[in-house]
């Protein structure tokens, strides 16, 4: 489409930013328009939503810099979710894995689509068990973390539905309405 | 009109006129400050709230507004902190000490944030050795935010005008259409925003103009203003 | 013959398979002329000048002041082709003007003194005044980012000047003002529109490209008596009926 290799390479970083800052806006508007609705971020994450469909869209390094980038920036500008207690850098590091594996399993080993939202699911998972780890031993509380993690889970199960529905429709619409963010030699049938 | 995220309060004030750069380094000491110090004897981050008490005063930030952005703290912080008193003595402790530090390095980052513009910080973020990328990818969400805020509105306009009296239902299934069509459309422009960019000559990263140099004046206060409060709790942690 | 500004030949270029968007175009543009690109919707106007810019990679030969296009030869091409969009938001990408308008001299190795200077004036030439650099482009009416956008390519002192829909969404007055400046301008410019009365005003010469064919290449004074081929071209479309009645057709 384009000429040399590097004014290639230079196009695809440039759309990918675009793309990412998009998505990563997306992801300061969205919570704000639960919040005003009433329906409350932890139990329908919706931060989660457009970060998730980024790693969908995005390369590995860039959908893990946006899913870390977008809870921080969203405190630096609206407060929420707050710096301090670090309810943001939790949350940071619980996108960035989320969209890192969505990434990293849809777009890098090309593995079906459900496959990838629920590696990114585990990935969400996995931090938040070492996230409560860790705040466990900093509190001396007994609690373990797998506690913690069921009990997220299920608060935010409303959430996670909304995630499973929305998520691949989508990504799904995206890449009908722009062909070149599909996956190269994607399976077809998976 | 500022973006339309942003916590900045404009006023004319000494803190809003201090360097970007001796801010973050005065919040930087600050916040190292608050999690040194001890909580017992409450001293130390009683003279750190005053220190910061004066940060804000300087700001002229009036005291409603920092309550107001305060009190949506109330429950994340006041949750964690009833559920330690229920724990042994070091969970209550542990609690404290949570409870005492959040609420400092929240009002800390609330005064940093009501006098420094967003964008302001990014661009300071940008030239960052280890944070430039997030600098970088925040300005791109940034501009986002505003085109997506405008692209809402209208939408939004439409929807008053088209069906003003519609159910619930037919409202979120317009919602979700409304939303999943934005993004079609935001990916599609992000096409031609790219193209944009490589016409004006990006080859990976964002070009940036060198900085202003940092006048002496600013560094000293914010270095000042963080060797105060290091200061405090050192003294409080080691007397 | 002087060196043409832009040279084009047998250009063609397909979206798909069976999807010919463009068809064997070939033009030539000297320095400071300034040609309309017309057509009706879906002529191939847009196409051809995202081509021109190599965003496209189409077959034929396309040569900026001597540089002919190919792999390697882009950044050259596009430091003297400037590309103005249809739609400006796409070109004001940062979170301010300045950034914005300083962002081709930077990328391409000024200094930052010299950025901040050539920015202010070209902010200064589309007639915007120098604040509205520290502005957010969403807080500048829709006239005021087409004339952001066209300072940040202006910036770069382009040898030749490409507008897509230039006059989308601006009223009479900021038509007029856009004609100015661009009257105004020393490059050759290329403007691609279905906006006649503004071709006219702006330009003596006219291409037309139907169904991604060129058509016509003309001065733009016999074009315009040529009302049947005007027509033909769907360059216009009366609103009278033949017996000179009006309303509903």
């Amino acid at each position: 489409m384009v000429g040399g290799a590097s004014d290639r390479d230079a196009l695809s970083r440039a759309r990918e930013l675009a793309l990412a800052g998009l998505l990563g806006a997306l992801g300061l508007l969205l919570p704000i328009g639960f919040h005003a609705l009433g329906w409350g971020g932890k139990v329908f994450l919706p931060m989660h939503l457009p970060v998730v469909v980024a790693g969908f869209l995005l390369s590995p390094a860039t959908a893990v810099t946006l899913g870390f980038v977008v809870p921080l920036l969203s405190a630096v500008l609206t407060g929420m979710p707050p710096l301090s207690p670090p309810v943001a850098p939790l949350m940071a590091l619980e996108l960035a894995a989320k969209a890192g594996a969505a990434s990293v399993f849809y777009r890098v080993l090309r593995l079906p689509l459900w496959v990838a939202l629920a590696a990114a699911f585990v990935a969400d998972w996995a931090v938040l068990a070492l996230a409560a780890w860790f705040v466990a031993g900093l509190f001396a509380i007994k609690a373990g973390a797998i506690q913690y993690v069921a009990a997220a889970v299920v608060i935010s199960l409303p959430g996670t539905i909304l995630q499973v529905i929305a998520v691949p429709l989508t990504v799904l619409a995206i890449e009908k309405r722009v062909p070149r963010l599909r996956p190269a030699k994607r399976d077809e049938t998976g | 009109m500022p973006h339309h995220l942003d916590l900045y309060v404009k006023r004319e004030s000494a803190l809003h006129r201090l360097d970007p750069r001796a801010k973050m380094l005065a919040a930087v000491g600050f916040v190292a400050a608050v999690l040194l110090a001890p909580t017992r004897p409450p001293w130390p981050t009683g003279a750190l709230l005053l220190l910061l008490i004066g940060a804000a005063v300087l700001a002229r930030l009036p005291a409603r507004l920092v309550c107001r952005r305060m009190l949506s703290l109330v429950v994340v912080i006041g949750m964690p902190f009833l559920l330690s008193r229920l724990g042994g003595e070091a969970t209550r402790a542990a609690g404290e000490q949570f409870a005492v530090r959040s609420l400092l390095v929240a009002a800390a980052f609330l005064v940093l944030m009501a006098s420094t513009r967003a964008v302001v910080l990014l661009e300071v973020a940008e030239r960052l050795p280890l944070v430039s990328v997030f600098g970088q990818l925040g300005e791109f969400i940034l501009r986002g935010a505003d085109l997506l805020a405008e692209e809402v509105v209208r939408t939004n306009r439409a929807w008053v005008l088209r069906a003003p009296s519609a159910t619930l239902k037919v409202r979120l299934t317009g919602l979700s259409q409304a939303s999943m069509s934005l993004l079609a459309r935001a990916a599609a422009r992000s096409e031609r925003v790219g193209a944009a960019m490589v016409l004006r000559g990006f080859q990976g990263k964002l070009p940036m103009a060198t900085p202003t140099p940092l006048p002496w004046s600013h560094l000293l206060a914010g270095l000042l203003f963080a060797l105060i409060s290091l200061g405090l709790a050192g003294v409080g942690r080691w007397r | 013959m002087a060196l043409a500004a832009l040279e084009v030949t047998d250009l063609s270029y397909s979206y798909g398979q069976d999807s010919s968007a463009l068809h064997d175009i070939s033009f030539r543009l000297t320095p400071g002329e300034r040609v309309a690109l017309l057509g009706p919707n879906g002529a191939g106007k847009s196409t051809l000048l995202w081509c021109l810019v190599g965003v496209l990679r189409a077959q034929g030969t396309i040569a900026v002041d001597g540089t002919v296009l190919r792999p390697g030869t882009e950044a050259e091409i596009r430091a003297k082709l400037g590309l103005a969009f249809a739609e400006p938001e796409d070109q004001l990408f940062m979170p301010t003007v300045r950034r914005d308008v300083t962002f081709g001299l930077l990328a391409a190795g000024a200094g930052s003194e010299e950025a901040a200077h050539a920015a202010e004036q070209a902010i200064r030439s589309v007639g915007l005044p120098e604040e509205a650099l520290e502005r957010a482009a969403h807080d500048l009416s829709s006239g005021e980012r087409r004339r952001a956008a066209l300072a940040s390519i202006l910036v770069m002192d382009p040898l030749i000047l490409a507008l897509d829909e230039p006059t989308n969404s601006l009223d009479a007055r900021g038509r007029l003002s856009l004609a100015r400046i661009l009257l105004q301008l020393p490059c050759a410019q290329l403007v691609a529109t279905h906006d006649l009365e503004f071709a006219r005003a702006l330009c003596a010469r006219a291409l037309v490209l139907v169904n991604g064919e060129l058509v016509a290449d003309t001065s733009m004074t016999a074009l315009l008596a040529d009302t049947k081929h005007l027509q033909q071209y769907g360059l216009t479309a009366p609103l009278r009926t033949d017996d000179g009645q009006t309303g509903v057709l």
